[in-house]
C-alpha cells in the first residue's frame, strides 16, 4: 500500500522538525498512539490502537529514525505487529521551505501488510491512511499554534503572514461578490 | 413411470426448511475439546522459533501442537500423478499437517491450540509467540517459473510441478494454422475463484479407547476417499478402525472433496489427548484455507479456412497449483481441460500445453466444473471473437463447425483428438432451440435498435463437459491413483421396504429424493417406502463420493444394477410361490403376474418369503439384499447451447445482465426441478465468475479480498429470470441414459456473458479482444474509453 501526503505549515523546518523528534509531543499529535517510549538514539518502541471497519488492533513494534538530514529529512522505518496481522513500512519524511517561510511537510512511503489486516481491510485502508493523515496533519497545527502562543510578540511581528491566508480571505471576497450579483 | 421425469418435491427439504439438519458442528461430544487452528500471516517465510509456553499456561487450554508434533507422520497425500513430458514423475513435496520451519502460504497451518472452548482456544492463540523470517513469495504462475523467482519447493525448480501436453504433435498444428486463412488470438487469464459454501468446513475427530477406534465426522463430499487417504496414506491407521460420517453438508463445489489437514489433525490429536476435538473454520479461514478454483493463464490461437471452419487449434496454459498439490489439483488443468479442447468442433489439429506451478498460494483444486470450464471459456470466447473479427454470426459459425449429430447406438462415438471419444450428442439441436427459445431476430433487431444511453450485446456460449467420471481403467491410465466406480446396496427389508446404501454423497443435490424416485420406480413400491442412506463409512461399505456431476450416472446406476439383482432373485421366489417359471413371470405395478392370467405375488409377500423362508426355493440364500459396484464404460457428456443478452451503462460501465437463455441436453432426467435447481445455481456461480467474483493476492502473497467485504458473491438481483429449457439425448452407456448437471450451468454461462460484453464493445466501435474477469463497471469502462 502507498503512503503519501503533504501539507504547508506556517512556520520554519526547525520548527516542525522539533515537534517530530519530541517523543512526547509525536505521541500526542500521532492518532492511535497509546505509547510512544525512546529505547535507543533513534529507535522507538511504540504502541497504538487501530480500528479500520470491521478490523480492530493493538499493534506494537518498533520504529526506527534514519537518514536524518535535521531539520530537512528523515526516513521512518515501522515494524508493527498484531494479532490480526502486521504492518512493515518504510516512509521518507521531507521539510522542505517554501515561500514567504513557509514549510511544507510531504511524505511518501510504502506499506507491507499481512494476515487479516490485509485480507480484510486493504481496500479501506487507504481511506482510513488519509484520514488518519489528516488527523495528524490537525495535530501538528495545533501543536505549532500552542508554540506560536509561547513566542515573544515581537518575534511573531517579524514572521512573515501567511499569503496563504490571505489569498483564502480575497477568495472568499470575491465569491461573495458573485454571489451578490447571481442574486 | 410413477416417479421418474416428474418434480417430486425433495424429502431432504422437511429437515433443512425447519432447521433439523445436522452438520458436523451441530454435533456435540461428551467431553468434547475445541480445536483452534494459528495460521502463517505470511506467504512465505522461515519459522525460527514458536513459543507455546504461555498459550500453554493459559486456563482452559489442554494443548498446544506444532509442526514438531507431526513431523514424522505423513503429509496429505495429492490423489492424481501428472507426469513431466519427459516422463519425470510430477514433483509432489510433501503437504505437512502442521508446517515444519517454513510457511508456504497465508493460512498455512502453524499451531494447533486444543481447548475448553473455542475461544479458550481462540485467545490462547494470540499468546503462542512465534518468530517469523519473511522470504520474497512467489504469486504469479507465469513469473513464478522464471529464472530468479522464489522458490517454494526446492525440490521443484522453477517451481514447476508438471508439464504436460495432450493432442496432435505441435508442428501439425502450426502446419495448420500457417495455411489457414484467419486467426482468431486471445490471451487471458480465467481467475482464482474461492469456493464459498454456505457451511464452513468442520471436522471432529474422536478416539475410542475401548474399541481402538477413531471416528472422524467431517464436512465431506467424499467421505470414503477421506477414510482411505487419511488411514492408509496420512496416518497409518487401520481402516476397519476408522470410521468417517459426513453428515448434512452444507455445499461444497469441489471445494469439499478433498483430504484437508484438519481432518487428520483432529484424528491424531483426539488420540493423543484421549479426548474428541471440533474444529470449525470461521469464514475467513475458509478463505484462505479452502482449496481455489481455476487461476489459469493461457494464450490460445485458432486458425480459419476462407469459409470459416476450424483448421487448428494451439492452446498454452499457466496453471496455478498453489503451495502444495491438492487431492485432485493436477488432474484438473490436464485431464479435466486438456480432454475437453475438441469442444464441439470439428477442429481436426488441436494441441495443448500446460504448466503446473507451485506458487505461495492457497492450493488451488476442483471447483465446480474443474477443467471444462476453463476449457469452455477458451473455446467459446475463440468462436465468437473469430465471429466479430470474421464478420461472421456466431451462430452461424458455430452451426457449420459442429460435430454432426450421432447417438452412440446406430452411429458410432465421436472419437476426439484429445483422448476422448463423446457418447452421443446433438449440438445443432440445443443451438436451435436456444435460438428459437431467444428470439434470436428479434434479439438483434433489439439491440440494433437500443438507443437510451446503453450499449447492448449478445453472447454465445455452447458447451460440452465430460462427466460422470469415471471408467476406472481410463483414468488409472490417466494417472489417477483410485478407481472412479461406485458402489450401491439395496436392502429389502422383510416387510417390503427398502433401505438404499449409496456411496455417492448429497450435500445439496437432493439425491434422498432422485434416488428413492429411481428405486421406488422399478420396484413398484411408493416413494415413502425406501430410505437412502450416504456420508456414513459404518453404513456404506464403500463409495467415491460427489464430484464431475457423477452421481446419477455412476452412483444411480450401481443402485440400478441392485435392484436388478433384487428383481431377479425375486422373480425366482415368487416363480416358486406362484408355482410357475421365472420366465413366464412379468414385474410391474409391485407384483409378479403369471403372464396371460391374474395370477399373482406382490414384492412384500415376496420380500417376507425371503426373511422367513418356509416355503422357499430349494438351495436358494434367504434374504433380499444386493450390492453392486457400477464402473462406466466412458464418461458422460452433457452438452448445451446459452446465449446472453447484456446491457451496458456507458458512463458508468456497470453491466445489467437483461437475458439468459439456456438449453442443455443431460440426457434423461429424473427429476426436473432438481436439475432445473442444478442449472439455476450453476448458471449463478458461472455468472458471478464473469462479472463479480474473483481473489485477488498481492505481490507479496496476501489475498487482499478474504471476506464478504471485498470479494463479491452474486446475488440473485444479479440475475433475470433464467430461460431455460432441455433436449434429451439419452447416455447409450449407462441403465438409467443419464449424463449428470451438477456442473452445466457453471461450465457454459461464463463465456457468454464475457462475450455479450465483447459484442456490445465492438458493436459501438471498441475493437476490445479481451476483458479481464470479474468485468467489473471500472474494467469495462476503461475498456469503453481506451
Amino acid at each position: 500500500m502507498n503512503l503519501k501526503g503533504k501539507q504547508t505549515f506556517q512556520t520554519d523546518a526547525q520548527a516542525i522538525w522539533n515537534i517530530l523528534m519530541d517523543t512526547n509531543k509525536l505521541a500526542a499529535i500521532t492518532p492511535g498512539i497509546s505509547k510512544l517510549e525512546r529505547i535507543g538514539e533513534d529507535q522507538f518502541n511504540a504502541t497504538s490502537d487501530i480500528k479500520i471497519g470491521p478490523v480492530k488492533g493493538s499493534f506494537s513494534g518498533d520504529l526506527f529514525l534514519v537518514d536524518k538530514k535535521e531539520p530537512h529529512a528523515f526516513t521512518l522505518k515501522i515494524k508493527q505487529e498484531s494479532k490480526i496481522g502486521n504492518a512493515d513500512a518504510t516512509v521518507r519524511i521531507l521539510i522542505n521551505e517554501v515561500e514567504d517561510g513557509n514549510s511544507e511537510l510531504s511524505f511518501d512511503g510504502n506499506a507491507k501488510l499481512s494476515g487479516t489486516l490485509a485480507r480484510t481491510g486493504q481496500r479501506v485502508l487507504t481511506g482510513v491512511a488519509s484520514s488518519l493523515t489528516k488527523q495528524f496533519f490537525r495535530g501538528l497545527e495545533k501543536e505549532l499554534d500552542s508554540i506560536r502562543e509561547t513566542i515573544p510578540l515581537e518575534e511573531i511581528k517579524e514572521k512573515p503572514v501567511s499569503t496563504k491566508k490571505r489569498q483564502n480571505i480575497f477568495v472568499q471576497f470575491l465569491n461573495w461578490l458573485k454571489g451578490l450579483f447571481k442574486s | 413411470m410413477t416417479y421418474i421425469g416428474k418434480s417430486v418435491k425433495r424429502v431432504e427439504d422437511r429437515r433443512f426448511t425447519t432447521g433439523k439438519g445436522q452438520y458436523t458442528d451441530d454435533i456435540k461430544l461428551p467431553n468434547m475439546t475445541y480445536a483452534y487452528i494459528l495460521r502463517s500471516p505470511y506467504a512465505h517465510a522461515k519459522i525460527n522459533k514458536i513459543d507455546t509456553s504461555a498459550a500453554l499456561a493459559m486456563d482452559g487450554v489442554v494443548a498446544v501442537f506444532t509442526g514438531e508434533d507431526v513431523k514424522d507422520v505423513g503429509g496429505v497425500p495429492c490423489g492424481w500423478q501428472v507426469n513431466f513430458k519427459n516422463g519425470d514423475v510430477m514433483k509432489e513435496p510433501k503437504h505437512p499437517l502442521i508446517a515444519h520451519e517454513r510457511v508456504l502460504h497465508v493460512g498455512d497451518n502453524v499451531a494447533m491450540i486444543v481447548a475448553e472452548s473455542k475461544s479458550i482456544a481462540r485467545d490462547a492463540a494470540d499468546l503462542v509467540d512465534v518468530d517469523y523470517e519473511e522470504l520474497d513469495a512467489a504469486v504469479d504462475a507465469f513469473k513464478a517459473v522464471a529464472d530468479g523467482a522464489p522458490q517454494v519447493h526446492p525440490e521443484a525448480p522453477n517451481n514447476m510441478a508438471f508439464d504436460w501436453e495432450l493432442g496432435n504433435p505441435k508442428e501439425e498444428v502450426a502446419e495448420a494454422l500457417s495455411n489457414a486463412a484467419h486467426i482468431t488470438e486471445l490471451s487471458f487469464v480465467n481467475q482464482r475463484l474461492v469456493a464459498n459454501a454456505m457451511e464452513p468446513r468442520s471436522a471432529i475427530g474422536d478416539y475410542d479407547d475401548a474399541y481402538g477406534r477413531h471416528t472422524l465426522y467431517t464436512s465431506s463430499q467424499n467421505p470414503h476417499l477421506t477414510r482411505l487417504l487419511l488411514s492408509a496414506f496420512v496416518l497409518g491407521l487401520p481402516e476397519h478402525k476408522v470410521r468417517v460420517v459426513a453428515p448434512d453438508v452444507g455445499g461444497g463445489f469441489g471445494s469439499k472433496i478433498f483430504h484437508y489437514t484438519e481432518e487428520a489433525l483432529v484424528v491424531y490429536f483426539s488420540h493423543k489427548i484421549g479426548r474428541p476435538i471440533k474444529w470449525t473454520a470461521e469464514r475467513s479461514e475458509s478463505f484462505i484455507t479452502d482449496a481455489h478454483g481455476r487461476d489459469h493463464i493461457t494464450k490460445a490461437k485458432m486458425g480459419f479456412d476462407a469459409e470459416g471452419n476450424i483448421v487448428g487449434f494451439q492452446v498454452y496454459t499457466h496453471a496455478n497449483m498453489g503451495a502444495y498439490l491438492s487431492t485432485f489439483a493436477p488432474a484438473v488443468p490436464t485431464y479435466l481441460y486438456g480432454t475437453l479442447m475438441q469442444g464441439l468442433y470439428t477442429t481436426p489439429k488441436i494441441n495443448v500445453d500446460v504448466t503446473g506451478v507451485f506458487t505461495n498460494t492457497t492450493v488451488v483444486d476442483a471447483y465446480r466444473g474443474a477443467g471444462r470450464p476453463e476449457a469452455t471459456y477458451m473455446i467459446e470466447r475463440l468462436m465468437d471473437l473469430a465471429a466479430l473479427e470474421m464478420g461472421k454470426d456466431p451462430a452461424e459459425l458455430r452451426m457449420q463447425n459442429f460435430i454432426p449429430p450421432f447417438d452412440g447406438v446406430n452411429q458410432e462415438g465421436y472419437a476426439t483428438q484429445v483422448a476422448l471419444q463423446y457418447d452421443s450428442g446433438n449440438y445443432e439441436g440445443v443451438l436451435r432451440k436456444a435460438l428459437d427459445l431467444a428470439g434470436y431476430s428479434e434479439m438483434r433487431a433489439q439491440q440494433a435498435a437500443t438507443s437510451n444511453g446503453k450499449l447492448v450485446g449478445i453472447g454465445f456460449s455452447t458447451y460440452i463437459e465430460a462427466c460422470g467420471i469415471a471408467p476406472s481403467a481410463v483414468v488409472g491410465s490417466l494417472g489417477a491413483r483410485a478407481g472412479l466406480f461406485e458402489s450401491a446396496q439395496v436392502t429389502v427389508q422383510p416387510t417390503g421396504k427398502v433401505t438404499v446404501y449409496t456411496g455417492s454423497h448429497s450435500h445439496g443435490q437432493g439425491h434422498e429424493t432422485t434416488f428413492a424416485q429411481i428405486v421406488a420406480d422399478k420396484l413398484g413400491i411408493g416413494i415413502d417406502d425406501v430410505e437412502i442412506v450416504h456420508g456414513d463409512s459404518d453404513r456404506v461399505a464403500f463409495g467415491m463420493g460427489t464430484y464431475g456431476s457423477r452421481s446419477l450416472a455412476v452412483g444411480g446406476s450401481a443402485i440400478v444394477k441392485s435392484v436388478e439383482k433384487v428383481l431377479e432373485k425375486g422373480a425366482k421366489i415368487a416363480a416358486h410361490l406362484l408355482e410357475a417359471s421365472p420366465d413366464d413371470l412379468e414385474f410391474g405395478a409391485g407384483k409378479w403376474t403369471v403372464k396371460g392370467s391374474d395370477k399373482s405375488v406382490a414384492f412384500g409377500d415376496v420380500s417376507l418369503t425371503a426373511y422367513v423362508p418356509h416355503n422357499y426355493p430349494e438351495g436358494m440364500e434367504p434374504g433380499l439384499d444386493f450390492s453392486s459396484f457400477y464402473d462406466p464404460a466412458n464418461f458422460t457428456y452433457p452438452f448445451g447451447a446459452y446465449i446472453a443478452m447484456v446491457e451496458i451503462d456507458k458512463e458508468t460501465g456497470k453491466v445489467d445482465l437483461k437475458r439468459f437463455v439456456a438449453i442443455d441436453d443431460v440426457g434423461n432426467v429424473i427429476n426436473p426441478m432438481i436439475v432445473d435447481g442444478q442449472i439455476h445455481g450453476g448458471l449463478a456461480q458461472g455468472i458471478g465468475q464473469a462479472l463479480l467474483e474473483g481473489a485477488i493476492y498481492d505481490e507479496n502473497g496476501q489475498l487482499i479480498n478474504g471476506s464478504y467485504m471485498d470479494y463479491c458473491m452474486p446475488r440473485a438481483d444479479d440475475f433475470p429470470s433464467f430461460e431455460i429449457g432441455r433436449q434429451h439425448t439419452p447416455c447409450p452407456h449407462n441403465p438409467l441414459g443419464v449424463k449428470g448437471a451438477g456442473e452445466a450451468g457453471c461450465i457454459g454461462s461464463t463465456p457468454a456473458i464475457v462475450n455479450a460484453v465483447i459484442d456490445a464493445l465492438w458493436k459501438a466501435g471498441h475493437q476490445v479482444k479481451d476483458i479481464r474477469m470479474p468485468l467489473t463497471p471500472e474494467r469495462v469502462w476503461k475498456a469503453m474509453n481506451n
